[in-house]
């Protein structure tokens, strides 16, 4: 699913969310329309790194009752809340695969797989989605995740560098070189 | 361990995701969080603690009101939108990820780059044919694991300034800004990349790039954005202030005329040079061809046929084709009329031969008695042994002059294919040079319209506006202007018929254009689109590899008569380029 495209703001946006999270600092109820405009992006990013609907759920209420705990400490730093709420999420997430190791899983459409053969500018083949599925599996945590939020959650690279407290310009390089892991994988199979 | 993956998972619909959401509960729990906590501790910040909740609960009610009147609304419109973008951002994906993001729409008019060398070491200030300047750095780049770059990198440029440019260009024009879509008005649009032996080169982070880029539009309502081609969309960046550069003049006829004469003096030297060149091959050719070994044909030894004969001494210095026949005597050929019996008794105060009529064959005896001269053709032959041991040397003698002969050939063909191959590369670069030359001042004359018109456009003046972008990342980026329709646009669903057959045509891609406005809408074919009835529009369609326009005129007229047909014009296979389109879609 994509979700990339709630995350982009106007500077306009950007000052009128910092007001709804002043007055959530002040005022639990104030926080609704973050609650609102984030619920479903949070679920999503939840969603699509586990197999079990009703834990993503239950893990989105725990994201939100986070940030609501913790609100009185963020610090607003001229980028859309959201990139805080995955911060969150992904933490929670992470929390979550430590204690259980089996709820940790990949989702991905054809399309995207596609779409990462467009990108490494290898023609599509059926047969490269059982190779693809393997090596993104095999990846690093860290670079599964670059992939996950990349191609098959469409997101920016600025976004992701916030998500994953990295620099844009560090994004692009590491995304550079993972498609350069997969392209290795599709057209050497072999060796893998 | 390895991850589960699986593939085209169901989606959760927005009806279950909207169940789950409980903002209500979600207070609560906060509520209850918060008193347990503050129950199970007793130190004196989290006594403060409960107070701060229950003060929270307690203002509750009053915030609640507050909230509502402050904030209900923008939540009920954020909640709306969320609705919107939700069911079109899914519909939007399952299309986007079945076609190409940006999709070049025709085979062969299309937006060329302008390729650029820059020593990374040195780094440069290019100046682009349309007056926009690059600015990089001395070592602004690295490869893929962060090192500077070491020699040359190519950077590849190009503009895209109007609607016929866009189109061609096939690079999106939609925004969507936090779930509304938007259409861009555009001052300009350029493309950025770099490389080196073909591999991607990044730019660093502390190091970069300005680009200076010149528009056409004078307007100040644009903002930068940068094309993110996987999230397809655009990214904003920030708000373009234009510089306006009064010292800078509009663009100068006299200067494309200057330009030419600069052409001509590069290109018509050069191609005059060349077939002298082509000649001066054929000369050292030939000297070399006539300087290769002659080789001698042996003169085949002849036996005595019983005729007169003459001894003679010979030189053989002289006559080097007669070594052969040593010991021979002199044959009088049959040819000879004048021979007289006679002639073997007198002696002759002189006795010489010269060349005969078939040199190397005969000879020509000239006998000599005070004023008598008698001239016999004779020929040297053989008699007995020598004339043996002779035809065996022959033998041996003609073996090798056929060698060498074979070799003699061979090298003359060698040296002739050699001064072919060199006078076809001067024929291939004259070819170069003209094309080029031709090509040149095309883009000159095409130049110098296009500034003519555009000068007469804004009425003889050409303001320059510089709009300046400073880039850490290559790709393409834009200053434009996100424009939606008015609510008060008419819905049309456009039936398209050609001009001359009368028959209705089905458009694979159609192409909205304001005419007074740098913008374009995209649509699918069939699709229904909205219009502004105020502005005037023409439209570019799709049929296959074969492009129609509807001119405004046409478009004004149809929209006027309400009946949705709309006449189109078939454009020829001579448009090959986007100056040509621009022509033909009465841009320029």
């Amino acid at each position: 699913m994509s979700y990339n495209s709630r995350y982009h703001h106007t500077d306009v946006q950007l000052q009128e969310e910092h007001l709804i999270i002043e007055a959530a600092k002040a005022d639990p109820n104030h926080f609704a329309p973050l609650y609102d405009k984030y619920y479903k992006q949070i679920f999503g990013y939840l969603y699509q790194r586990m197999d079990d609907k009703d834990t993503a759920f239950d893990l989105t209420s725990q994201v939100f009752l986070k940030a609501l705990t913790n609100i009185g400490k963020y610090e607003f730093k001229g980028v859309p809340f959201a990139s805080w709420l995955y911060r969150i999420a992904h933490s929670e997430l992470m929390q979550l695969f430590r204690e259980q190791k089996n709820k940790r899983c990949i989702n991905a459409d054809i399309g995207d797989l596609r779409f990462i053969c467009e990108e490494t500018q290898e023609f599509y083949l059926e047969d490269y989605i059982p190779l693809l599925k393997k090596v993104i599996s095999e990846l690093d945590p860290e670079d599964c995740q670059m992939v996950e939020l990349r191609f098959f959650e469409r997101r920016a690279f600025k976004e992701i560098g916030e998500i994953m407290y990295i620099t844009e310009n560090n994004a692009k390089v590491r995304m550079y070189r993972i498609l350069e892991k997969l392209k290795k994988a599709i057209t050497s199979p072999k060796k893998n | 361990m390895q991850p589960k993956f699986n593939i085209d998972r169901p989606k959760v619909s927005d009806d279950e995701i909207n169940k789950h959401k409980d903002f209500d509960n979600l207070v609560k729990q906060f509520k209850e969080q918060s008193i347990t906590k503050a129950r199970s501790d007793k130190s004196w910040w989290k006594n403060n603690y409960i107070k701060y909740a229950a003060v929270i609960a307690g203002v509750t009610v009053i915030c609640t009101v507050t909230y509502t009147a402050l904030f209900n609304k923008s939540t009920k419109q954020i909640a709306s939108n969320d609705k919107t973008t939700t069911l079109k951002d899914q519909e939007n994906k399952n299309t986007a990820k079945n076609t190409k993001f940006i999709n070049e729409p025709f085979e062969k008019i299309k937006v060329n780059n302008t390729s650029y060398k820059v020593d990374n070491s040195k780094g440069a200030d290019i100046k682009h044919s349309t007056g926009s300047k690059i600015k990089i750095p001395k070592s602004s780049f690295v490869n893929k694991a962060g090192e500077e770059i070491k020699g040359e990198v190519e950077i590849l440029y190009r503009e895209i300034h109007d609607q016929a440019e866009i189109i061609a260009s096939g690079i999106p024009m939609r925004y969507d800004s936090a779930g509304t879509e938007f259409t861009f008005e555009s001052a300009g649009m350029f493309e950025i990349t770099g490389s080196q032996n073909g591999e991607p080169v990044f730019i660093k982070h502390d190091k970069p790039l300005t680009v200076e880029f010149s528009s056409t539009q004078t307007e100040d309502h644009f903002n930068q954005y940068v094309l993110d081609t996987v999230a397809r969309n655009w990214t904003y960046i920030k708000r373009d202030n234009p510089v306006v550069s009064p010292q800078q003049q509009p663009p100068n006829p006299a200067e494309a005329k200057q330009e030419l004469k600069k052409l001509a003096q590069k290109y018509e030297p050069a191609i005059a040079a060349i077939p002298k060149r082509i000649d001066s091959v054929k000369v050292v050719y030939t000297k070399k061809i006539e300087k290769l070994e002659i080789p001698l044909q042996p003169n085949k030894p002849n036996k005595s046929s019983g005729r007169p004969q003459f001894e003679l001494d010979v030189d053989y210095k002289e006559f080097p084709e007669l070594s052969a026949f040593k010991n021979a005597v002199f044959e009088i050929g049959s040819e000879s009329t004048n021979y007289k019996a006679e002639m073997k008794d007198i002696t002759w105060s002189s006795a010489e031969i010269e060349e005969g009529p078939t040199k190397g064959k005969n000879y020509i005896l000239v006998l000599k008695l005070k004023q008598r001269v008698e001239k016999l053709v004779v020929y040297p032959v053989l008699t007995g042994n020598d004339f043996a041991d002779a035809s065996k040397k022959y033998e041996e003698k003609f073996e090798k002059y056929k060698t060498l002969q074979v070799k003699r050939v061979a090298d003359e063909a060698k040296l002739k294919a050699e001064m072919e191959a060199k006078q076809a590369v001067y024929v291939v670069q004259q070819q170069k040079i003209q094309e080029e030359y031709i090509r040149q001042k095309i883009r000159l004359q095409k130049q110098e319209e296009l500034s003519v018109t555009t000068q007469i456009k804004a009425g003889g003046v050409v303001p320059a506006i510089t709009r300046v972008f400073r880039i850490s990342n290559f790709g393409i980026f834009n200053s434009d202007c996100p424009h939606t329709m008015p609510s008060s646009a008419e819905e049309i669903q456009p039936i398209f018929v050609s001009t001359g057959a009368k028959e209705e045509i089905l458009a694979s891609a159609i192409y909205l254009i304001e005419t007074n406005r740098n913008m374009v809408y995209t649509y699918a074919a069939a699709s229904k689109m909205k219009i502004d009835t105020k502005i005037q529009y023409s439209m570019c369609i799709l049929v296959g590899s074969n492009v129609y326009v509807v001119r405004k005129d046409e478009f004004a007229r149809a929209v006027l008569k309400k009946d949705n047909y709309f006449n189109v014009t078939r454009l020829g296979s001579e448009i090959t380029d986007v100056y040509e389109l621009k022509k033909a879609m009465g841009l320029i």
